[in-house]
């Protein structure tokens, strides 16, 4: 439209122009132009100007018209194109310039087609950027988190499936805590994963899982019972306490324990049985191993008890460490405290209950063991086992044991009573075997240079008992505290010692195994270990075979201070420190010792007496004290009916090796000496023990040592009146020298001058005795004591048989009584040269005996009545001489019949 | 307690000082053996019950000391005796030496007809030997001596020494060379045997018929 415009407006300047220039042709152009039909005008598509023009030719064609009509063609189509071109011309310009503005508009268009891709393009990037990308992020991103869920599940379900094998491995590594709480997991984890149908499965090997794992819980629980290990116990509890089931943990712990006695003890004689007894009685068991072996098997029993009773021990040691008590603020925590009370008291209990347990099992092994004959070293070792045990027992639980106590003891006491049957079997053999020969040992010696009193030097040596005796129970005390934290060692730390292992060790000492102080060496002693070893005897003949008889240079007087004892005295001494050191083992048993040590005393002075006094022909009452008779009553009687006790014993057979008839010996003189002496001697070292007896029975009992001293020990003397006077009184033949003596007249009138012949004849026979004396001394060492002794039963046999032979008088004048006097004075004087004895000892009975002669008739009665020393014979003697008128003779001699009717 | 016997010996252990003669008692009898033992004082004694040819024997053991100046206390228990270890050091020569002498008293003491058994104890010290198998074989052949050397440390030959003894001995009362009713024989009847001779001892052990007795 607009292009139509500018064609209108630049068609005005140039039609000017054109009528300017050719307005001659112009008007001309115009009417040919306008002549031309308008059909010419019209498209060539649907006009053919050609055809036209054929058509429309005149109507008769005649050259001249077609002439015509050429030559209007021809000059309408000049016309035509001259104005065309006229036109064209004209326009020309403006149709360059309308072309470049053409060409600039279309390169405007295309830069800015250019523009609008880039703009696209763009933008097409930023959308690119800003939207797609961060959609594809969280598709992704939720993507990865299904993944992941799904991934978790088929994980869970991996280890699920693993778990099995993860709790066998953390049990192994004994971490059961772990071990539960992996299996409780798990099975929190299945029961929230329901929904997989693999689950169920899992799940249910889960529940098999856990019932294993609580099965091998016990089973270390059980374990623990024979070695209890803290840090497995606090795992254990506390994968209890997962489970819910502490209480019953602890229950079955108990149970574990009671069974682990059983079973340990059975395994500990099983070792000795045998394989012959499988599945026996426990009862059966014990009878069933052999006796040698039982000492080592009831050590290993108590072994194997101990280290129950100390796992339990430490277990309730844990519990006291790990059970502060917190507050109780809600009702969780009092059913928790509830919980753990009921722990504690059953575990005080099952303290107790173990103990008796052990306690039950030990007295059955020992009951059916036949304790009392094993030796004494076995045996002690035995009771040092079983104190060991009760020392045990005392720091375990506090219990003093009273059954383990009771039976020691009457054990002990059946042991010693057994083993003393024994000794005195072989009392009795060494007696009966005696030669009563002097052994030879130190003038000094005494029972403390015997081995077996090596370990009492320190209490007897001491000069005062009351000194010894607190030291003694301060000892006692001392050691028995030091034992039990010496026990306690044991219970507390871990180790894996007992005990008991000191008796596995040979050079263990008893003393070691009582826990006694050892021997501590006393400021005195330093020497006297040497001595021990040395022997106590006397080193006087060391040399060759052949020197005998060397001591012939002892004579009886320069020896002060001999002891005299037998073989069979340092025998019975030697029992006497065995008793006493099995006594010091057995403290309870000290009464019992002491009687049977005294019974042994008994034995020997019984036999010493029965054997030298079966000879015995002088029948005298003052022979015997009171207190000796009383004393061989008492032993025939225990020795004949000892009662139910099962103490008695027979008495030695007189042996037939002994000469005691022989008058150059003196009638075994000296087998005599070495027997009274022997007692003595022994008597003298029971009443060095006395002081330690005392300390060792209770208060209440020392009356029974004092009875024995008193009554038996300080009797021991007397024996020698008996004993010798059955040699003495063979010294003067009795029936010769009363003969001798019944041919003096003793009716004189006058005062004699000298003695009768019989005082020499007594003389001659005791200065025979006197040198036959001298020989014994080859083999007995005589001192002062022993001589002397000797010779006062000789002189009293002497004595007495003046006073027999005075009383064979039937008639006697005072000349006579002076005779008599005169005899007897001369006779003692010689006896005491003899004899060295000053005064000679009774002579008093003789010389009261003649002087009563003078007495008047009142002095005489009373004399009668206060003398009942003097037998009735000799009484009516002396009264039939004495009194002349017959009435007051009469009187007095019914006066001494009547006294002598209630003797 | 309660043994029985057929035949009691009375045995005697004999020699000098420090040949061990308490040693080869003590490990016959069971006992440990230790390494310093003290001199015997006087005499001790040691029993034992031992099966010889099935019967049972008590061995009534007496065991002297060596030592000189105990011969007094020794002597007094030869008497009776049945048999006799007449024991030497075979590593002493002074032991070995002394044997004519103490075999003389053991004949004169005891028996004429003791049967006597030499031991040479100490077998185990062969370094320190002074004395022969071969020499003291000699000296039993010519005194009609049982021979064997023993060692009480080791146990060796010890309980043959003392078997052989009483084996000797029940053979002799077998064929009747020794009579075990005559007085001093060192034999007698145990428990399990009638008693010809000797008066029949009240047994002590059994309480209850001593208790019945009243």
């Amino acid at each position: 439209m607009l292009s139509n415009d500018v064609v209108e407006n630049r068609r005005g300047p140039p039609g000017v122009n054109s009528r300017s220039l050719s307005s001659a042709h112009s008007a001309a152009d115009l009417e040919i132009l306008r002549e031309i039909e308008n059909v010419y005008f019209s498209s060539p598509v649907d006009f053919d100007a050609a055809r036209y023009v054929l058509e429309h030719a005149p109507a008769p064609p005649t050259c001249e018209s077609i002439e015509h009509m050429f030559t209007k063609l021809k000059r309408q189509q000049q016309v035509v194109s001259g104005k065309a071109l006229h036109l064209i011309s004209q326009q020309r310009d403006n149709c360059d310039k309308e072309f470049a503005e053409i060409q600039n508009i279309r390169t405007q268009l295309s830069l800015t087609l250019q523009t609008c891709r880039k703009a696209r393009e763009h933008l097409r990037t930023a959308s690119n950027h800003l939207t797609m990308s961060t959609f594809v992020i969280l598709a992704n991103f939720r993507k990865r988190q299904i993944i992941r869920s799904v991934l978790k599940c088929l994980e869970l379900i991996r280890s699920l499936r693993s778990v099995e094998s993860d709790v066998t491995e953390l049990l192994n590594k004994k971490d059961f805590y772990s071990a539960i709480e992996l299996i409780l997991k798990s099975r929190k984890a299945a029961a929230a994963h329901k929904e997989y149908a693999c689950i169920t499965d899992l799940s249910n090997r889960l529940q098999d899982t856990l019932v294993l794992t609580e099965e091998k819980l016990d089973s270390v629980l059980s374990s623990l019972c024979f070695k209890f290990d803290k840090d497995v116990f606090t795992k254990l509890r506390k994968a209890y306490g997962l489970l819910g089931k502490t209480q019953a943990a602890m229950e079955q712990l108990h149970m574990h324990y009671s069974s682990a006695v059983n079973e340990s003890s059975v395994a500990a004689l099983k070792k000795y049985t045998g394989e012959a007894s499988i599945d026996t009685k426990f009862q059966n068991l014990c009878a069933s191993v052999p006796s040698g072996k039982a000492p080592a098997c009831v050590l290993d029993l108590c072994e194997n008890l101990f280290y129950i009773m100390r796992s339990y021990y430490l277990l309730v040691d844990w519990h006291s460490k790990h059970d502060e008590e917190p507050a109780c603020t809600n009702v969780f925590d009092i059913q928790k405290n509830v919980s753990r009370e009921y722990i504690r008291q059953k575990l005080k209990a099952g303290l107790l209950r173990i103990w008796h347990d052990v306690q039950g099992k030990v007295s059955i092994f020992l009951k059916s063991s036949g304790l009392e004959d094993y030796p004494f070293e076995k045996f002690v070792q035995i009771l040092g086992v079983l104190r060991k045990l009760t020392q045990i027992g005392e720091v375990f639980c506090g219990d003093k044991s009273d059954v383990l106590e009771d039976f020691i003891k009457t054990q002990s006491v059946v042991y010693i009573q057994n083993y003393h049957r024994g000794r005195l079997e072989e009392l009795k053999l060494f007696l009966e075997n005696e030669a009563w020969e002097q052994c030879p040992v130190k003038s000094t010696f005494n029972l403390l240079n015997l081995q077996e009193f090596k370990q009492f030097k320190k209490y007897l040596n001491r000069s005062d008992g009351v000194v010894t005796k607190n030291q003694s129970e301060n000892a006692s005390s001392v050691t028995s505290q030091d034992d039990s934290v010496y026990v306690t060692k044991y219970f507390k730390y871990d180790t894996s010692s007992s005990p008991f292992d000191m008796f596995r060790n040979e050079n263990t000492t008893n003393d070691d195994i009582f826990g006694l102080e050892p021997d501590m060496p006393s400021d005195d002693s330093e020497d006297e270990p040497d001595e021990l070893k040395r022997d106590f005897v006397e080193e006087n003949d060391r040399h060759g075979y052949a020197t005998t008889g060397n001591n012939e240079a002892l004579s009886p007087s320069k020896v002060r201070h001999s002891v005299i004892v037998a073989n069979t005295t340092l025998s019975v001494l030697r029992n006497c420190g065995q008793y006493l050191q099995i006594c010091r083992y057995l403290p309870q048993t000290a009464l019992e010792v002491v009687v049977l040590m005294n019974q042994l005393y008994d034995y020997y002075f019984y036999t010493v007496h029965t054997f030298f006094t079966s000879d015995l022909d002088v029948s005298s009452t003052t022979l015997y004290t009171t207190k000796l008779t009383a004393l061989l009553k008492r032993i025939t009687n225990s020795l004949e009916n000892g009662g139910s006790e099962n103490r008695h014993f027979a008495g030695p057979e007189q042996p037939h090796h002994l000469d005691l008839s022989s008058e150059s010996n003196l009638h075994g003189l000296s087998e005599r000496i070495v027997a009274v002496e022997s007692v003595i001697f022994l008597a003298k070292q029971y009443e060095m023990l006395q002081p330690y007896l005392e300390t060792m029975v209770a208060p209440h009992q020392r009356l029974i040592l004092e009875h024995f001293r008193d009554n038996t020990l300080a009797v021991v003397a007397d024996l020698r009146t008996p004993v010798y006077m059955c040699s003495a009184s063979k010294s003067v033949d009795a029936r010769t020298a009363l003969v001798a003596m019944s041919q003096v007249k003793w009716d004189v009138k006058n005062v004699a001058v000298e003695h009768s012949p019989y005082v020499d004849m007594v003389v001659r026979k005791l200065q025979v005795y006197a040198l036959r004396i001298e020989n014994i001394s080859n083999r007995v060492t005589l001192n002062r004591e022993v001589l002397n002794s000797i010779w006062t039963v000789v002189s009293k046999y002497v004595i007495h048989l003046l006073v027999e032979g005075f009383s064979n008088a039937t008639k006697c004048s005072n000349g006579g009584r002076g005779l008599m006097q005169l005899d007897y004075t001369q006779l003692l004087l010689k006896l005491e040269k003899i004899s060295g004895l000053k005064p000679v000892p009774h002579q008093d009975y003789v010389d009261r005996y003649v002087k009563a002669y003078y007495l008047p008739r009142k002095g005489l009665e009373e004399f009668v009545v206060e003398h009942p020393e003097y037998s009735t014979k000799h009484l009516v003697a002396l009264v039939s001489c004495a009194c002349e008128n017959k009435k007051d003779r009469q009187a007095l001699i019914s006066l001494i019949e009547e006294k002598e009717i209630p003797n | 307690m309660s043994e029985s016997y057929e035949y009691l010996f009375k045995f005697l252990v004999i020699g000098s000082a420090g040949t061990g003669k308490s040693s080869l008692l003590n490990n016959f009898i069971g006992n440990k053996f230790k390494e310093d033992r003290c001199h015997t004082i006087g005499v001790e004694f040691g029993s034992k019950i031992v099966n010889i040819g099935g019967k049972s024997t008590k061995l009534q053991i007496w065991d002297t000391a060596g030592q000189e100046r105990f011969r007094s206390v020794t002597r007094s228990y030869y008497r009776g005796a049945a048999g006799a270890l007449l024991v030497y050091d075979i590593t002493s020569r002074d032991s070995f030496n002394a044997l004519a002498n103490w075999l003389r008293d053991a004949r004169t003491l005891a028996s004429p007809n003791i049967v006597i058994l030499l031991v040479g104890n100490k077998k185990d010290l062969e370094d320190s030997r002074e004395v022969t198998f071969t020499e003291a074989s000699q000296f039993a052949l010519e005194n009609e001596l049982m021979f064997l050397e023993t060692s009480a440390k080791t146990g060796e030959n010890v309980e043959e020494a003392f078997l052989k003894c009483s084996k000797t001995i029940l053979a002799k009362i077998e064929t009747g060379e020794l009579d075990p009713e005559r007085i001093g024989s060192g034999i007698q009847y145990g428990t399990n045997t009638t008693k010809r001779l000797t008066a029949p001892k009240r047994p002590a052990r059994t309480p209850s018929e001593c208790a019945c007795r009243v």
